[in-house]
């Protein structure tokens, strides 16, 4: 307990000096705005800022990411609940009782609920992070090569297992972002590897121009060919306090949200939408006011907002203590974290204690930043919605462009940018899930060395994977996983959950 | 019988890739499970992409049919016509002595294709957006900064038909200057702004 007292206030230390500061309050900032922007997402913003972040520090540059992250969850909820236009997938489930809330004059209670549920959710997962943070990194400095290779293996099929459609494609779309990945050179032998004799290629695919590519880009085009539908009626926000009566229901839903959130963020694939839908349903079967859900309960409020917020920060916990991405905005950090130079994995809270104590503070100090920047703003954010999409996306499109030449100062990078848009758009079009793709393209590399390294202490013995221990238990966990799915009721379940 | 087409062309992109991938793995040693070689891995990955294209081209058989959107013949005419002229135009630009280096066949290539691909409806988004990035790349290194990004906004505008001109010249002059900001005072990137033919 002192160990962790000390580190954390190492931690503050960090984060509190000016520059952490400052980019957590903008990571915070860029979050909400494209929170409340329908259209533009996370994981297109994190790829865009990536080439920004090379010359910062690295626990600055995540600082920032990781507050765009946090950041979009809160600003999320505002247009979910003004406008009945959720900002970003995981506040999908806050316009059903939250729009029906302003629709009923209470919409200043929604706000607040939201950003206190948030905050309340964000500073106990927070806390969690910190807890959890070292006691896995010592079980994770036990695993052997093969252990390794199957936690991936488990990360990669539970990653595909709850994207959204199908199962075989999302797991497809998994092998073929582990197939992308080995472009380049072989490390152990030096051998180009489908690089067409390609010198950019020799290093790899380029992560900021596929992750781009993919979600910014092909985003983009698929915003444009659907024609607008914005409205800009806003509900009257009223009165932001909460009565008493309110408080007493909301605060029972703030606290199993939190729960919630925090066990299904850590969850490969998991993340703040799954989450945020998991406490939905929860509060519609178990809260007190469940006979008033469909007409602006408000524990339909307060459980998601504190789940989606929750899981955004647990989230982190796989990739600080393992190294392994749960979903594709931390398939972006460890990205963000290889060009800093820094191997993501359970050596990092030992080597890197600045990046690890520093960003959970920061995540704290970032939660309480948004809580009293975004009350008094909501004015301000709602008139941003304002901005059509046509002075947009060509902004949009010239951070890409710039950005992504900025990496290596090389053109070849804008025209793999273009590649991957185009790619994009084809797998939107035929319903292959992107996300899934992004995790494969990062874990990929590490998996092939993990899975050579075991096979050499095996001495070419596949068996090895089943008889340690931990390995054989990882890979069982995945065989259940994937024969779930299999299973008629449970995929109807999961489709139903994920149509929202 | 309901064939659930995008399913289908999913498995076929899936066993063309993996197919593609296989055939091409053919140069690296495959090396023993012990001692891998370069193509040990590769081989296992496109055998399983092999295998799940099979299996996802099964199901399309059987699912409920989820059709892909019409094209219309202008549509396959203009995809064809962009193909055959990028890469004819590639070979032709390469052969040109004062376009070598910096990519510029493969950029300038590309931006021709897709302007043609432009030219019909179901494509005129994807064909401007991306001509216009493409423009930018071909552009930066000679023209400079600040007019690629014109260019680009400027080709990447009329992707939406709700534009005027009026609004696209303040965007381009709003974009030079943050883009000024951020990425030639703030961050000191090392590129040419202004012209240099």
């Amino acid at each position: 307990m002192d160990l962790l007292l000390s580190n954390l206030a190492h931690g503050f230390g960090v984060a509190m000096s000016f520059d952490n500061l400052l980019f957590a309050l903008l990571g915070a900032l860029i979050g909400t705005a494209i929170g409340v922007l329908p259209g533009i997402g996370p994981v297109a913003t994190i790829s865009l800022l990536l080439p920004i972040t090379f010359g910062q520090p690295a626990t600055t540059a995540i600082i920032m990411l990781a507050g765009i992250y946090y950041g979009a969850q809160y600003g999320g909820s505002t247009t979910a609940i003004l406008l009945n236009l959720p900002g970003e997938v995981s506040s999908v489930v806050t316009t059903l009782e939250g729009y029906k809330m302003a629709r009923n004059g209470r919409a200043g209670a929604a706000l607040t609920i939201a950003a206190v549920g948030s905050f309340f959710a964000g500073s106990v997962s927070t806390l969690l992070v910190a807890a959890s943070g070292p006691l896995l990194t010592e079980v994770a400095l036990s695993f052997c090569p093969a252990d390794y290779f199957s936690l991936m293996l488990l990360g990669l099929i539970i990653s595909a297992v709850l994207a959204q459609g199908s199962v075989v494609k999302s797991v497809a779309m998994v092998v073929l972002g582990v197939a992308l990945g080995l472009v380049g050179t072989d490390v152990q032998t030096g051998q180009q590897r489908f690089t067409f004799g390609v010198p950019e290629l020799s290093d790899g695919l380029n992560f900021a121009a596929m992750a781009m590519g993919v979600f910014g880009i092909a985003e983009i085009i698929l915003n444009l060919e659907k024609p607008e539908v914005r409205s800009v009626l806003t509900a009257k926000v009223g009165s932001l306090f909460l009565t008493k009566h309110e408080w007493a229901r909301a605060t029972p839903a703030v606290l199993r949200g939190t729960v919630v959130g925090s066990v299904l963020g850590i969850l490969p694939g998991g993340g703040a939408s799954l989450a945020s839908f998991g406490s939905y349903m929860m509060e519609r079967k178990m809260s007190k006011g469940r006979a008033e859900f469909g007409n602006g309960a408000i524990e339909g409020v307060a459980g998601p907002e504190a789940a989606n917020n929750a899981a955004a920060q647990t989230s982190f916990i796989p990739l600080l203590t393992l190294g392994i991405p749960s979903n594709a905005v931390m398939a972006l950090m460890v990205g963000a974290l290889i060009i800093q130079g820094i191997q993501p994995g359970p050596r990092m809270v030992e080597t890197q204690p600045d990046l690890f104590w520093g960003l959970i503070c920061s995540m704290w100090i970032g939660n309480l930043m948004l809580l009293v920047i975004n009350l008094p703003l909501i004015g301000m954010w709602v008139k941003l919605l304002q901005v059509p999409y046509k002075y947009m996306y060509p902004a949009i499109l010239t951070f890409c462009a710039i950005g992504v030449y900025s990496i290596n100062n090389n053109v070849f990078d804008v025209y793999s940018t273009v590649f991957f848009g185009v790619l994009g758009y084809v797998f939107n079009k035929l319903k292959m899930e992107p996300a899934p793709l992004l995790v494969g393209f990062v874990l990929g590399p590490m998996m092939e060395e993990h899975l050579r390294r075991a096979m050499l202490l095996s001495r070419g013995d596949p068996t090895v994977f089943i008889e340690r221990p931990i390995s054989g238990v990882l890979l069982a966990i995945c065989a259940l996983a994937l024969g779930l799915m299999l299973l008629p009721g449970l995929r109807k379940k999961k489709e139903a959950a994920m149509a929202g | 019988m309901k064939i659930n087409a995008k399913d289908l062309a999913s498995g076929i992109f899936l066993l063309v890739l993996a197919g593609l991938g296989l055939w091409l793995n053919l140069d690296h040693t495959l090396g023993t499970s012990r001692r891998m070689g370069p193509g040990y891995m590769p081989m296992l990955v496109f055998w399983i992409e092999f295998a799940l294209g099979a299996i996802v081209l099964g199901m399309a058989l059987f699912s409920s049919p989820d059709p892909l959107e019409k094209w219309l013949k202008l549509d396959f005419v203009t995809l064809a016509a962009a193909i055959v002229v990028g890469l004819v135009g590639y070979q032709v630009i390469a052969a040109i002595p004062a376009l070598e280096g910096n990519w510029y066949p493969l950029g300038i290539a590309l931006t021709i294709a897709l302007l043609i691909l432009a030219i019909s409806p179901g494509w005129r988004v994807l064909g401007l957006v991306l001509a216009g990035m493409n423009i930018f790349g071909v552009l930066l290194d000679a023209g400079g900064l600040f007019l690629a990004i014109a260019a680009m906004v400027v080709i990447a505008a009329f992707a939406d038909k709700e534009h005027r001109p009026l609004g696209v010249a303040a965007c381009v002059v709003f974009l030079i200057a943050l883009c000024w900001w951020v990425f030639i005072y703030e961050l000191d990137i090392r590129v040419n702004i202004w012209p240099t033919f």
